[in-house]
């Protein structure tokens, strides 16, 4: 219900310089009035997006709690569309605490989660995509994902996707009136229609290519470290996170169970997952670690596979590179403080077009360029105009719009009749309004907004 | 007089909405009475000379399914039967056919008059006798009261109808018929949302004064198919139709004249509709067009009347004169009837409960263009769908209502009542979501069965429908499990081959092997069924999802009060009613489509809480966006 007026504390918990209480609603005014008095000469209502000092008071006659700023955004240009105030005070949990029992005292009730955003898509302030976007934005982790979000909560994505339906729309128009007014000579050209229907395909495409990118921006990348038992990964792990996290002995079988640590460079995020060498296990536990290892090896995004410079090039080296030869990966030649065994040939023949880096994981001796190379590898195309998708959920939505087109091209190229690809057509604009929330009652709303009090 | 002053069901209107609405409420076994202005206008076809179309066409289907009477009439009157589409897929084919206005009028007259239960009286109504927040009957201008358990009103374009010719308007409901003025004005008062439309129709001209040389013929369909299922008598096209194009120098006397259009002077008010323009909207508003396509239609076979269907005009007669002498062949026509618009009081349909029964008033129904709709199809279906839910009411049985899914009456019903009108509303297939599910060839599949419940099928119909399902299912059962050896050389089911787009169900029945050849209607279903067969799955399968939210359960102790997003209104009825489900929601006075949304997204919130972290923390006091 629209009509009460909210109130909650904006900033994380735990104790800080600044807090923020926000109040949103038709009475969010009367509500701060009874709280703060102001300390300046000013006019009431208060003056809007200007802060004014005052004191946070109980209305009741008790004494006053903290100084603070007030701020007044008039509906509708604010957050939620609504009158919101906002009052900054310090950050002290008891502090807004009190504050918020004032505010409810006055007249407010606690928001739920996530109900500051919902009002502002509620009252057509953020579409759907929006609304995500600023969830993606308070989460971000870089600040390539914040910038990117930043500019999707400015509504780059739902122009796009706008222009793209219009787009869609435009060309079922054509082959509709073809069919609704068969008299009136309006039926379209099959080979215009695949025409457009094949530039659309193509520009969805393209989009749901960069969910790669994409993913890899919200989600990070996860990067396995694996190789044979003993040739560094441990170290390697350490020293690539600069901590001493991984157990490291001189013994072969060391790590049995998999640590994973995020691994921030330039920017972009890395889960590095360390587990057990690949060989014969000496030991139960050890062999499940190998399997498990395997697994994780399967599902990473990329992988480093460690070789020992110290010793002659493996059969089981072999295998390892041969298994994944398909997976992007950084092969690391390590123990390069060691008089030299391997066989330079046999390491290019075995990387085939990975790149090969030289290191030293124990002296820590050539790092840096194993960054960068793993930076220059995993790491998506630098921003562009070019839109990214930032969600699994989005790329499934355009997966399906590609997906349509595709089969209307099929059929209109199988010759069949205007009312089966325009289906497709139909099909692809629901797979858009389910992106962009133009759909009635759906889970997807229920996804996006119930996922807002998940975890903080 | 009629005998009785009291029915069961009173219908106020005679055009095509009301006769439906008294015919069905009448085969229902309710005592019913049928108010008309004029005895002689009983289902008047006030426009164009011509029933179908698509999607209106499909509509006529589903009335003769449900034992409604437009398809039976329309192949009885008519002279000259069109199936449009015929190269498309059987989806988006539908009939269409000329009629003879009169023997149209006559055959409902007729028809009306035979029956048991109904009675017809001329009489204009002015009010509708309102108490205790229900409509309990009707009163003439004369002071006559007609006492009614429920009351249906169409009233067509009468309400405070107003016809404009040129800069000249004077009040009509159609071209010298009184318009009700009083019946608007009470109407207004019940505080029922009044919305003001406009619609035109064109001038009628003299067959004998057209030179019929410079005009292209349109013939009718060699094999005719009708709209009824129980029209067994072969149909016949009786007359052509011709086909002509306007030219730069009648748009010129268009752009001309101008000043002299009510609608572009500024002194129509109401929204007339985009889908129907009237030839000085379509030379406005298509300025690089050198021409525009118009039928010549005749009104039927005992008038040398002819309507010029694309000519619709409210330009001075004067004006109109002007433009047909531009035209050649029709430049020495002379016109009998003038083109008008006409301006009209409709009811605002958001007002209207699924049943049509408005949500102000109790048992009392509108159907027809009072709903802001245009058509005699759209009409003739809301009329039958509001006689019969207010004989149901009567006799206090739950609502007939359709679903989207199942029928365009559903489309056009739920359109209306949940989105309403911009302007005057017309069905198009485009509107269905399951536009491959809903054809002219299963109309009797999807909705006779309900047609019988409701005592609206005889016998005999309903004898052939279950002898054509039977036939079906043979045919059906023997594509699937013979195969056939294609072209390419592989041995697929005949089903399976007859998915492509250029085979028939000829090409994959062997006559010999199979024992009898199918009707022209059963071999479309098969064809439809089969070609669609990938789509009508998903479609069905989509539906049965719709179907769980619908049924999404609404728990008895939920505080409405918590879900985000209602109005103070939907959260009263909410409250008050407690619907159990979603779907009970849906149908509640006052529960808007996006309290409906606001409401499912509560629940599926709550029920993901529930899976995540047992019960849900009420509040939580912190704006974590």
């Amino acid at each position: 219900m629209l009509e009460d007026t909210i109130i909650a504390i904006s900033t994380p918990p735990g104790f800080g310089g600044l807090g923020i209480v926000r109040i949103s609603g038709k009475r969010a005014l009367a509500v701060a009035e009874r709280v703060f008095e102001s300390k300046e000469r000013i006019k009431k209502p208060f003056p809007v997006r200007r802060p004014v000092f005052g004191t946070i008071r109980d209305p009741e006659g008790g004494p006053g709690i903290d100084e603070a700023f007030l701020t007044y955004f008039k509906a509708p240009r604010s957050y939620t569309r609504e009158d919101v105030v906002e009052l900054s005070a310090h950050g002290s949990p008891a502090v807004l605490e009190g504050v918020l029992r004032l505010g409810t005292r006055a007249g407010a009730r606690l928001a739920g989660p996530g109900e500051f955003t919902l009002r502002a898509y509620l009252n057509g302030r953020l579409d759907m995509l929006q609304a995500q976007a600023v969830d993606d934005l308070i989460r971000s982790v870089s600040l390539t994902q914040a910038r990117i979000s930043s500019r999707q909560l400015g509504g780059s994505l739902s122009r796009r996707m706008r222009r793209l339906r219009d787009r869609l729309v435009g060309l079922l128009a054509r082959i509709e009136a073809g069919l609704e007014f068969p008299e009136e000579g309006l039926r379209t050209s099959a080979a215009a229609d695949r025409k457009s229907l094949s530039a659309l395909a193509a520009e969805v495409e393209r989009l749901v290519a960069s969910f790669e990118a994409g993913r890899a921006i919200s989600e990070g990348v996860t990067l396995a470290i694996t190789g044979r038992t003993n040739v560094g990964k441990s170290t390697l792990f350490n020293a690539l996170l600069e901590e001493d996290r991984a157990i490291v002995t001189p013994f072969p079988g060391t790590t049995r169970d998999f640590l994973r640590e995020k691994l921030i460079i330039d920017d972009v995020v890395f889960h590095l997952v360390d587990m057990a060498g690949l060989g014969r296990a000496a030991h139960p536990v050890e062999r499940t670690g190998i399997v498990r290892g395997q697994r994780i090896a399967r599902e990473a995004d990329g992988l480093l596979i460690i070789l020992d410079a110290s010793r002659k090039a493996d059969p089981a080296d072999e295998r390892l590179l041969r298994r994944f030869a398909s997976k992007k990966a950084v092969v690391v030649l390590n123990k390069t403080d060691l008089p030299r065994r391997i066989d330079a040939r046999t390491v290019r023949r075995l990387a085939g077009p990975a790149p090969v880096v030289e290191i030293s994981a124990l002296a820590g001796t050539n790092i840096d360029a194993l960054r960068a190379s793993i930076r220059s590898l995993f790491a998506p195309a630098a921003e562009n105009d070019g839109e990214i998708i930032l969600h699994a959920r989005q790329r499934d939505c355009l997966g399906g719009v590609m997906e349509c087109l595709r089969k209307a091209e099929r059929l209109l190229a199988g010759r069949h009749s205007g009312e089966v690809y325009a289906e497709e057509v139909r099909a692809a604009l629901r797979f858009i309004g389910e992106m962009t929330g133009e759909v009635r009652v759906d889970e997807v709303l229920a996804d996006i907004f119930g996922r807002f009090c998940v975890g903080k | 007089m009629p005998r009785g002053t009291a029915f069961d069901v009173i219908v106020v209107g005679a055009g095509h909405a009301g006769c439906e609405a008294a015919a069905a409420a009448a085969a229902m076994g309710l005592t019913t009475c049928l108010v008309t202005i004029h005895l002689e206008t009983i289902a008047q076809m006030s426009c164009n000379p011509a029933i179908g179309g698509l999607a209106k066409g499909h509509l006529v289907r589903e009335i003769d399914a449900l034992g409604g009477l437009m398809g039976q009439l329309a192949d009885e009157t008519g002279i000259q039967f069109r199936l449009l589409n015929r190269s498309r897929g059987g989806a988006v084919q539908a009939p269409r056919a000329q009629c003879d206005k009169a023997a149209y009028r006559l055959a409902m007259k007729r028809r009306l008059e035979m029956m048991p239960n109904l009675t017809v009286f001329q009489g204009i109504v002015a009010e509708v006798v309102v108490s205790g927040g229900k409509a309990r009957g009707v009163k003439t201008l004369d002071g006559t009261v007609l006492r009614a358990k429920a009351v249906v009103l169409t009233p067509g374009t009468f309400l405070n109808g107003i016809i404009h010719i040129g800069l000249r308007s004077y009040p009509a409901g159609r071209a010298n018929e009184p318009s009700s003025v009083d019946l608007a004005e009470q109407l207004r008062k019940l505080g029922l949302g009044i919305i003001r439309l406009k619609t035109g129709t064109p001038m009628r001209l003299d067959r004998e004064t057209i030179d019929w040389e410079r005009f292209s013929p349109q013939p009718g369909d060699a094999d005719p198919v009708p709209f009824s299922y129980r029209t067994r008598a072969r149909l016949e096209n009786k007359v052509l139709c011709y086909l002509g194009y306007t030219n730069p120098e009648t748009h010129a006397v268009i752009r001309r004249n101008l000043d002299k259009s009510p609608l572009y002077g500024g002194r129509i008010q109401g929204i007339g509709p985009r889908y129907c323009p009237s030839i000085e909207d379509k030379v406005v508003k298509f300025p690089q067009r050198t021409r525009h396509q118009f039928f010549l239609e005749p009104e039927g076979l005992e008038t040398t009347e002819i309507y010029v269907n694309g000519m619709s005009s409210s330009l001075p007669f004067e004006v109109q004169k002007e433009i047909l002498a531009t035209i050649p062949g029709l430049d020495r026509a002379k016109v009998l009837r003038p083109a008008y618009g006409i301006e009209y009081d409709a009811v605002s349909p958001t007002g209207l409960l699924p049943t049509l029964e408005t949500r102000r008033i109790g048992r009392l129904y509108l159907a027809g263009q009072i709903n802001g709709t245009s058509g005699y199809e759209e009409a003739a279906a809301l009329g039958l769908m509001a006689g019969i839910n207010a004989a149901l009411a009567v006799r206090k049985r739950d609502p007939f209502l359709l679903r989207r899914d199942e029928a365009y009456i559903g489309v056009l019903i739920d359109d209306l009542v949940s989105t309403g009108v911009e302007e005057p509303y017309r069905l198009f297939t485009s509107r269905a979501e399951s536009r491959l599910l809903l054809r002219i060839d299963n109309a009797d599949r999807r909705l006779m069965g309900y047609g019988r419940e409701l005592g609206l099928v005889p016998d005999d119909a309903w004898g052939e429908f279950l002898d054509r399902q039977k036939r079906i299912d043979e045919v059906v059962s023997y594509l699937k499990k013979n195969r056939i050896k294609t072209p390419a050389g592989d041995r697929v089911t005949r089903f399976e081959y007859l998915k492509k787009p250029e085979i028939g169900l000829k090409d994959v029945l062997e006559w010999g092997k199979f024992p009898f050849e199918p009707s022209c209607e059963e071999t479309r279903t098969i064809e439809s069924e089969t070609k669609y067969e990938g789509y009508i799955r998903k479609q069905e399968r989509e539906i049965a999802k719709a179907m769980r939210t619908d049924s999404m359960t609404v728990p008895g102790d939920l505080d409405f009060r918590e879900v985000a997003g209602l109005t103070r209104e939907a959260m009263e009825r909410l409250e008050k009613r407690r619907p159990a489900t979603l779907g009970e929601a849906r149908k509640l006075p006052g529960v808007t489509p996006a309290a409906v949304q606001s409401l499912g997204l509560h629940l599926e919130i709550r029920r993901k809480k529930a899976l995540l972290r047992g019960p849900v923390p009420r509040e939580t006091g912190r704006d974590d966006e």
